[in-house]
Formats: C-alpha cells, sequence, structure tokens
C-alpha cells in the first residue's frame, strides 16, 4: 500500500515536471534565441545555451530610439495610471468597508459585473469618444483608459483588505479629532500597504502588458508605448527572430522583476482577489 | 448636516464610479448608436446617415461574418475546456503538495503575467516553420515538420495551443485555492468508508467545487470569446480567415476596412452574448449566498 502511494506521487511529480517544461520552454527558447546570432538562431539542430553568446540583439535594440523612448514612454504612462487607479480604488473601496449605505452592495455587485467584461468589447465607441473629447495622442487619454482595466478588481482587494482592519482603531481618532479622510490617509492605509501592493501591482501588470488599447489610442510614433512599438518595431512578415527574442526579454523585465520580488503577494492577491467573490 | 454625513460614501465612490461609466457603459450607448447608423471611418465626423437595422441583416447574411462566429465557438470551446481541465488537473496535484509545491506554483503563473504581445511573437517563433523549437524538435525525431501557424487546417488548433500557455494558470491559482476550501477530513472519513479516489472527486470534491467551477468557467469564456491581440500578432486573422474569430472580425471591419457601423454591429452582438454570460454568472453566485 504504501509503495503503491510512492509510485502515484512519483507519477505526479511527473505530470508536474512536463508541465514545468511545457510552461517554460517558450520563454527559455526565446531568451536563448536573444543571444544568438542570426546564423545561430536558425542553425539545426538547436541550441538551448547559445555556443557563441552575443550581446548584438541588445545593442541593436538600444541603438533604436523609438523602442527605447516607447519603454519610457510606457513608464510615463503606466507609473500614473497606477497611482491614480489605486487612490480611486481605495477612495471607493473605503466607503464599501466603513459605511452601510443605501444601494451598496447592488453597486458592489454591479462594479464585479462590469469587470466580466472586458474592455475590448468597447474599442470602436471608445476610440470615436476620445476622438471627440480630443484625447487621442495624448497620455491623460491612456491613463483614462487604463483606470478600467482595474478598478473593480483593485477595489475588491482593498475593501477585503479594510474590512480586516479593527474599526476601534479609528473610533479612538475620531474622537481626538480625526477627520474622515484623514482615518483613511492615517489609518488605515499605513495598516494595509500588503493590500496597497497588490493592488498596485496588478494595475501595472494590467496596464504594461495592455496593447490594444494603446494601440488605437495613440498612433504618434513619438508617444508610442513598448506593446505598440514592438508591434510596429517587427512588422508583420519579416521578422528577424534575434532582434524580437531581445525585444521580448527587454519587455518581460518589469514583470521578472515583480515575481522576484513580490511573489508572496501575488499569488495570494490573486486567490484573495478571485475568490471572495 | 446630518444628511451631509450620509453622503459622504457616495462621494467617495464618484471617482471610481464616473471613470467606469465614462469608460464601459457611456460607450456601450455609442456602439448601439453606431450600429444602427452608417458610418465609415472617413464619414466619422459627418452627419452619420441612419439606417435601422439594416446593419445587423446585412451582417447575418455575411458568410464571413458566420464563418468567423464559428471560428470563434470552436476556439473558445477548446480554450475553454483544455484551460479548465489541465488548470484543475494541475491544481490538485499541487495540493497533494508533493515537493516543492512554491517553486511550482511561481514558475506556473509567469505566462499569465505576460502580454498578448509577448505570448504571441515568442509563439509564432516557436512555430516557425524552419527554425522553430517544435518543428526543430519534430525534425530531431525525423519526424514530418507541421505547418504550425501557415496551414488554415492547423493554425486555429496552434493558436488555442498558445492561448492555452497563456491562461491555464489564473485556472490553477483559482482551482487550487478552491480545493483548499474543502475540509480534509472529509477525505479520511471516505477513505475510511472505502470510497475510490475516482469516487472521492465525484461525490466530494466536483460537488462542493460546482459553485468555484461555474464561476471559474465563466470568467474565463468571457476572456476567451472576447481576445483578439493574441490572433492579431499570432496570424493576424489568417491564413484565410482559419483564425479570424468574431472579435478580430470586429476590430478588422472598425480599423482595417474603415467600416465602423458594422464593426460597432458585431459588437453589440457581442455585447448581447457576453451580457447573457454575465448574467448567469451573477445568478450562480446569488444562488451560492442564498
Amino acid at each position: 500500500m504504501r509503495k503503491k502511494k510512492k509510485v502515484i506521487r512519483f507519477v505526479l511529480f511527473l505530470i508536474l515536471i512536463v508541465f514545468t517544461i511545457y510552461t517554460l520552454a517558450p520563454i527559455v527558447w526565446v531568451f536563448s534565441t536573444s543571444f544568438k546570432t542570426k546564423a545561430e538562431a536558425n542553425r539545426f539542430p538547436p541550441t538551448i545555451i547559445p555556443e557563441e553568446p552575443t550581446m548584438e540583439n541588445y545593442v541593436f535594440l538600444m541603438n533604436n530610439s523609438q523602442m527605447v523612448r516607447s519603454f519610457f514612454n510606457s513608464l510615463i504612462v503606466v507609473i500614473p495610471a497606477t497611482i491614480l487607479c489605486v487612490a480611486v480604488s481605495a477612495l471607493a473601496a473605503f466607503a464599501f468597508s466603513r459605511y452601510s449605505f443605501a444601494g451598496g452592495k447592488t453597486l458592489l455587485v454591479i462594479i464585479m459585473g462590469i469587470f466580466m467584461i472586458p474592455i475590448t468589447m468597447n474599442v470602436i465607441p471608445l476610440y470615436l469618444i476620445f476622438q471627440r473629447m480630443g484625447l487621442l495622442n495624448t497620455y491623460t487619454g491612456v491613463i483614462i483608459a487604463y483606470q478600467v482595466l482595474v478598478i473593480p478588481l483593485n477595489i475588491f482587494i482593498l475593501k477585503n483588505h479594510f474590512d480586516t482592519i479593527p474599526k476601534t482603531l479609528e473610533e479612538a481618532a475620531v474622537l481626538d479629532g480625526c477627520s474622515t479622510f484623514q482615518r483613511l490617509t492615517k489609518i488605515i492605509m499605513p495598516l494595509s500597504w500588503p493590500g496597497l501592493a497588490i493592488s498596485a501591482i496588478f494595475t501595472f501588470r494590467f496596464s504594461w502588458n495592455e496593447f490594444v488599447l494603446p494601440l488605437l489610442l495613440i498612433s504618434d510614433p513619438d508617444k508610442m508605448v513598448f506593446q505598440v512599438a514592438i508591434y510596429n518595431f517587427l512588422g508583420l512578415y519579416r521578422i528577424d527572430w534575434g532582434h524580437l527574442s531581445a525585444s521580448i526579454v527587454f519587455g518581460m523585465l518589469p514583470i521578472v522583476v515583480i515575481i522576484v520580488f513580490f511573489q508572496k503577494q501575488l499569488i495570494q492577491g490573486i486567490q484573495k482577489g478571485s475568490l471572495k467573490g | 448636516m446630518f444628511k451631509l454625513k450620509k453622503l459622504i460614501p457616495y462621494l467617495m465612490l464618484i471617482p471610481a464610479l464616473a471613470l467606469m461609466f465614462f469608460l464601459m457603459i457611456y460607450p456601450i450607448f455609442w456602439n448601439v448608436d453606431l450600429a444602427i447608423h452608417d458610418v465609415e471611418i472617413s464619414t466619422l465626423n459627418k452627419v452619420w446617415d441612419f439606417i435601422g437595422f439594416k446593419n445587423f441583416i446585412q451582417i447575418f447574411k455575411n458568410e464571413r461574418f458566420l464563418e468567423s462566429l464559428r471560428v470563434s465557438l470552436f476556439f473558445v470551446l477548446g480554450c475553454v475546456t483544455l484551460q479548465f481541465v489541465i488548470g484543475f488537473a494541475i491544481a490538485r496535484i499541487l495540493v497533494e503538495k508533493i515537493i516543492g509545491t512554491k517553486i511550482f506554483r511561481i514558475l506556473f503563473i509567469f505566462p499569465w503575467l505576460l502580454s498578448a504581445t509577448i505570448v504571441g511573437y515568442s509563439w509564432r517563433w516557436l512555430y516557425n516553420d524552419f527554425s522553430g523549437l517544435i518543428n526543430l524538435t519534430l525534425m530531431g525525431f525525423n519526424i514530418e515538420p507541421v505547418p504550425w501557424i501557415s496551414s488554415p487546417n492547423v493554425a486555429l488548433i496552434s493558436l488555442i495551443i498558445a492561448n492555452v500557455w497563456f491562461g491555464t494558470p489564473f485556472s490553477i491559482l483559482f482551482q487550487e485555492s478552491a480545493l483548499l476550501t474543502i475540509d480534509h477530513q472529509l477525505y479520511e472519513a471516505a477513505h475510511i468508508d472505502g470510497a475510490s479516489p475516482f469516487k472521492c472527486l465525484t461525490k466530494i470534491t466536483l460537488p462542493l467545487l460546482r459553485p468555484f467551477i461555474a464561476i471559474n468557467l465563466i470568467l474565463i469564456t468571457m476572456w476567451t470569446i472576447n481576445i483578439f491581440d493574441l490572433q492579431l500578432i499570432m496570424t493576424n486573422g489568417g491564413p484565410l480567415n482559419s483564425t479570424t474569430t468574431a472579435s478580430l472580425y470586429m476590430y478588422k471591419q472598425a480599423f482595417e476596412q474603415g467600416k465602423m457601423s458594422l464593426g460597432a454591429t458585431v459588437g453589440v452582438i457581442l455585447l448581447a452574448i457576453n451580457l447573457c454570460i454575465s448574467f448567469v454568472y451573477l445568478k450562480l453566485l446569488r444562488s451560492e449566498r442564498a
């Protein structure tokens, strides 16, 4: 009986290994291509560790001013978008967590319902609206558009965090003359920084990765964000796989940084945010 | 003063609600408005011709659109089934805590953190006919290389595989945390009563997870129906429109053909499909709480 159990566990372990290979192979392959010369990238049999490692793909990328610029454009858009989104969500989460008001529960359900509908549904009218409002080709426009990606999820995560903070703390502060706004900024937010970190990570991840919205809202090459710049840089049919791989690795950088530093919060955040629905 | 206090929570909600109204609700009206007019990208800023439901009649007679609905159906069924089954199986193994669970979990989540651009281009490179990893491996085993994304018969399947790679991590995490809510004593009791592992799965695990499974399925269904950036990058809808899903068809009508109204019409149809699914989702949530 014991032996049988061990065999089963070994088989399960093997399945995990196979799935790991499926998950990692594309990434490893792209990573290794990015350090290969053009000749080696197309060679048979393929090499996993480049025989003549080269930085030429990265040098090419760094010399492409538009790609470099777009990387910073992305940051210019994503950082304010993240700050704005967390602030707006925290305010709403505070209302949901600390007040019981008419229609509150229904509103929460509606907000979550909206989260189900992907923004891609709205790209055509959004293009039109942004055009009429003069928001096309502006950072402001993209920052606003990014808000919708994560506000519902953030409200949810933050509300769950705020709920865990005992109300007695605030009651004492109110007696000492603390205003409503100060309750949020001086008591609740400092105490729930893990929740704020998760929502910031989520906002960053969604905004950094967004492709469709900036593709439509920004056509000015000087303001293009990274995801769109990759698309334009590579063209549709003739692709240099070394350059492609280098730009993919480049685009993964912020995400890898997030994984390395925040893996625990990230997993908890996804599980909490998704389950308490 | 008393009345003002009652207003405070609403005031705090205004920024979030305003943004969501502006970006999610308000555009829906514009979408419908576009769909009942005849507007092309060149006539966007002129007077719109009102044509009522003609666009809807025209679109349902359009062979290309009907074809894209079929592609969407196949794409969604394939992606959702595979993502869920694989996600559930992997989650079930992860909760056994065999060895290195934490490391596996963080590795498995990786694809979900990437962008459609990065996933799309990475898979294009993997699928490359002559120097992509997959065909090189096949050739290494003396197997005939497969025209993964250059043959209309295979391209949709290749697209599904890539999207499954992209989307499965969500189902793994979701089902893992769902599985953790089940009291372990239930299994021990069943074990003492001599229940087989298969019986445990069908009689304990699946019934208890029913609401989680439903939510998971509906979420990934909606995401899969609407995704089009992956197709745009990997195959651009081709070859021979074999990977043009309804969502991609919508985008192409509006922004490549310039037929804003026809695109909006497809958008309205997709929205209706989405709302139906959303409605089912909310119903399930309610019944779970009751």
